[in-house]
């Protein structure tokens, strides 16, 4: 583990919410690219989130925009 | 100023992605739906005070996260960043990567990943403290970045991140316990083997 991996591992989640400047978000991905320790933890958080991302979403039931409409239509005539 | 008659067409389209918060947020779906129908009304009546152009994803979801605040909360005392234990950073990979090295890692991460359930990671979300789970799906159901989440919730960006941080480890941890209930850590399954 050198200096960088910390200071990678350090900004993992401001380089996986894209909240870091290009410059500094270039300077993670060729840290990535080159060790070898700190591309799975990367790929784990991301892949984490993509599972966690996906299992949240909720279908709205159909009724549920049919009664805002109706909700909408009414105080739109009050 | 934005203009009422085209409230629907501009502001409906997030109903499935506010309803899908709305349920982590109240957990449980008749409220959801009180919550969404109520965001949405608040918003039309305060549609031509909208500042077109500008955020309407946000300003829903300011709506949104104010009403369930002042309404459907739970929790009537005033939660406190002190509820959540202190957890491990990449608390399930450090898990998941100790003692093994390499292959055999690599396939117990995807074992993981695979395994994780949908009712435990909903359950996970949902046992967050509030002031932890709004901001943790603000940002990784919804996508808002620290600053719009910052204007949603009216807090500093600093306290977004530090909350975020901390929800997230939080989540990771019961998504472990989890995991390890459903037999899919290693440990688990070496402990397991000699008896197969």
């Amino acid at each position: 583990m050198s200096r960088n991996c910390d200071e990678a591992l350090a900004n993992l989640y401001a380089y996986l919410d894209r909240e870091m400047d290009e410059v500094s978000a270039e300077e993670i991905r060729a840290h990535l690219a080159e060790c070898g320790g700190c591309d799975r933890p990367f790929d784990f958080e991301r892949r984490l989130r993509e599972v966690i991302r996906t299992k949240l979403d909720e279908d709205v039931p159909e009724e549920i925009i049919a009664r805002i409409r109706a909700a909408i239509a009414t105080e739109a005539q009050a | 100023m934005a203009d009422q008659a085209r409230f629907e067409e501009d502001a409906l389209q997030y109903a499935r992605q506010l309803y899908s918060a709305a349920v982590r947020m109240t957990r449980n779906p008749q409220d959801a739906e009180d919550l969404v129908q109520e965001t949405f009304l608040k918003a039309y009546r305060a549609y031509d005070s909208f500042e077109e152009g500008t955020n309407l994803k946000a300003w829903l979801y300011r709506i949104l996260t104010n009403t369930f605040i002042n309404k459907y909360r739970a929790d009537s005392r005033r939660p406190r960043e002190s509820e959540l234990g202190d957890v491990e950073d990449l608390y399930m990979y450090r898990r998941i990567a100790s003692g093994d090295s390499g292959e055999a890692s690599r396939s117990a991460e995807e074992r993981v990943l695979d395994g994780l359930v949908e009712e435990d990671i909903k359950r996970a979300v949902e046992e967050l403290p509030e002031i932890f789970r709004i901001p943790v799906l603000l940002a990784d159901l919804e996508g808002f970045s620290y600053k719009e989440i910052a204007e949603i919730l009216d807090i500093p960006i600093g306290t977004v991140m530090s909350r975020l941080h901390r929800g997230r480890k939080a989540m990771q941890k019961r998504l472990w316990d989890y995991a390890e209930q459903r037999g899919l850590s290693p440990e688990r399954r070496n402990r397991h083997e000699p008896e197969l």
